[in-house]
């Protein structure tokens, strides 16, 4: 009875705080909803005072003018390049050095997993300028490789992976070393199975980090037709400005989808994913 | 009995030593020596050369020249690096103050809701996060619109004056601010709810039968259990946002009232050709920031040694 009565009351408080959480959710989503209606207003409509959520008329024109007036298709294949790039150097690097860290035995293994970590002491910003000097030195100014090489290894991404195969027992793998495989079968026949999971959430992390970049392409990028999404965005809103707000809310639009796609198909991985490298553990 | 004790004592003895004389593994050393080539051309180099160019002037054509401290005495002098350590320091201040103590707020209002709404909801706070910054950066620059734009149009229904928001120089910082938030808060959420659903239910019933309503629950119970995790997401989060620059500069205010240190460095270094000035404010960034870099660098080291 004592325990039916608690339930219920729990319950009731339970509706307070559901009623606020909801009005913050709606407050929060808003501003998207305004822009997803947006994009299929007319010019007028989109500005008009008092402001409107819905279409007065609906109209695909923004869309159109993208196609027909921008370049943010050549952008798209830019960015996915970019982050495939990004994404299997970021898992291959951060699998295999996770692995040797973790389980092997060489001169050197301190010093060297000491250093991938000391480089989060520094600032992006404070490598930025020399970054580019030596990147230009490199002659990779104006290639993908250029844009590709600061994002090439994720010193976080090794660091999880560590963590995640300490925890895997040695007798996994002691198995197959009595049948004679070598270190890298081990590693890319055991460990790799093992630790799915983990690099799933650096493959998505990394692959919306990659997608968001915006500073390094644009000191590294002086040729627009290498340019990715948001750089050709920024660029778009500055020379469509003001007078075309229906095609740089469409291109806007676009842009976010691939992110909002993965984040709904994979929205569970991704809520738990972020805790791992957030709550202890 | 005795001789099968003796006999495994032996095969233990002999494996351990076997271990102890495993070989340098080839696989480890390769893959050790990339990284520290890796490093070394993206880190060690770039750290190095910071450095030496805050003491030197330079602007990518001329010999570049040896100047000291010159630099840094320049920075100092400059009214223009004091406005941007002014409005970066204010900017992560404020941002961490809201945001922290809401998103915590939040993720305990959530904690309450189960099920499929808690997830839908935790949903919609987190989506803005997975939006890229310049796509946030546009939509605001419509919702701020003084004419036209979705907030003043609230404002409007609301009976509160119309604003300028990014067009004026007292505002654009804080209009800038109140779009990082919205579009940042839902990791807080994430972290604070996961570190909640932690809290042992015994925890929160005995506060109960104490009597303790939903408030001092949180004051008393859920508070202190969270507070290694709002630790790690201040820190984490002051790193971030001391370098956030995407936001700042396509929003720039009039009168330079959003052009944070990340901003003036980045201006310095590509725009005015100023690269010993600009890698002196760069080096500063890294001083600004070497308590909580060093924060993060102690976490993880914990971790691993665990």
């Amino acid at each position: 009875m004592a325990y039916r009565h608690a339930v219920s009351r729990s319950r009731l408080v339970g509706l307070g705080p559901a009623l606020l959480v909801l009005l913050g959710a709606a407050a929060a989503f808003l501003p998207l909803l305004w822009f997803v209606f947006s994009a299929f207003k007319t010019r007028a409509d989109i500005l008009a005072v008092p402001v409107h959520l819905l279409p007065r008329k609906w109209t695909v024109k923004g869309f159109a003018d993208l196609l027909s007036q921008t370049q943010l298709g050549r952008a798209y294949i830019n960015s996915v390049i970019l982050a495939l790039m990004t994404l299997a150097s970021v898992l291959f690097t951060s699998s295999l050095g996770g692995f040797v860290f973790a389980r092997l035995r060489f001169p050197g293994r301190q010093a060297v997993f000491a250093l991938v970590l000391g480089t989060t002491m520094v600032p992006f910003l404070t490598l930025l300028i020399p970054l580019y000097l030596v990147v230009a030195k490199m002659g990779l100014v104006d290639t993908y490789v250029g844009v590709w090489l600061p994002t090439a290894v994720s010193s976080f991404g090794i660091f999880l992976c560590r963590q995640y195969i300490t925890t895997i027992p040695k007798d996994f793998y002691e198995a197959a070393k009595l049948d004679g495989a070598n270190d890298f079968q081990i590693y890319w026949r055991i460990v790799v199975p093992l630790i799915r999971p983990v690099l799933a959430v650096l493959a998505v992390f990394n692959f919306l980090a990659s997608f968001n970049n915006y500073l390094w392409p644009l000191v590294v990028l002086d040729d627009q037709k290498l340019y990715p999404l948001p750089l050709e965005l920024a660029q778009m809103s500055q020379t469509l400005g003001i007078t075309n707000y229906e095609t740089v809310i469409a291109g806007a639009l676009l842009t976010a989808v691939p992110g909002v796609v993965i984040f709904i198909a994979l929205q569970r991985h991704i809520l738990q994913g972020l805790n791992i490298g957030g709550v202890k553990g | 009995m005795g001789d099968i004790a003796v006999a495994t004592g032996k095969v233990a003895k002999a494996t351990s030593v076997a271990r102890r004389a495993e070989p340098a593994s080839r696989l480890g050393m390769a893959t050790a020596g990339v990284l520290l080539v890796y490093y070394t051309i993206v880190f060690l180099i770039p750290f190095g050369v910071a450095i030496w160019l805050s003491f030197e002037n330079w602007n990518f054509i001329d010999n570049h020249v040896f100047v000291g401290f010159a630099n840094y005495t320049r920075a100092l002098r400059d009214p223009y690096f004091w406005k941007a350590l002014k409005i970066t320091v204010l900017f992560s201040a404020v941002e961490l103050a809201v945001t922290v103590p809401l998103s915590i707020f939040i993720a305990y209002l959530l904690s309450k809701v189960k099920g499929v709404p808690q997830r839908v909801l935790l949903a919609i706070y987190y989506l803005p996060v997975m939006i890229p910054t310049v796509v946030t950066v546009l939509l605001w620059q419509l919702l701020y619109l003084p004419t036209g734009g979705l907030v003043n149009g609230i404002f409007s229904a609301l009976g509160l004056p119309q604003q300028l928001f990014l067009q004026s120089p007292n505002q654009a910082l804080w209009s800038v601010t109140a779009m990082i938030i919205w579009a940042e808060i839902g990791g807080g959420i994430v972290l604070f709810l996961a570190g909640i659903t932690t809290i042992p239910a015994s925890l929160l019933e005995a506060a109960q039968l104490d009597g303790a309503g939903l408030w001092r629950q949180f004051r008393h119970v859920v508070l202190p259990y969270l507070r290694p995790i709002i630790f790690y997401q201040v820190v984490v989060s002051v790193i971030a946002l001391v370098q956030m620059f995407t936001q700042f500069q396509l929003m720039n205010g009039p009168d330079f009232s959003t052009r944070t240190l990340a901003v003036y460095s980045y201006e310095l270094g590509f725009q005015s050709d100023d690269l010993g000035l600009g890698a002196a404010v760069s080096v500063f960034i890294f001083i600004l920031l070497f308590a909580a870099t060093l924060a993060q660098l102690l976490r993880y080291k914990s971790i691993w040694e665990d």
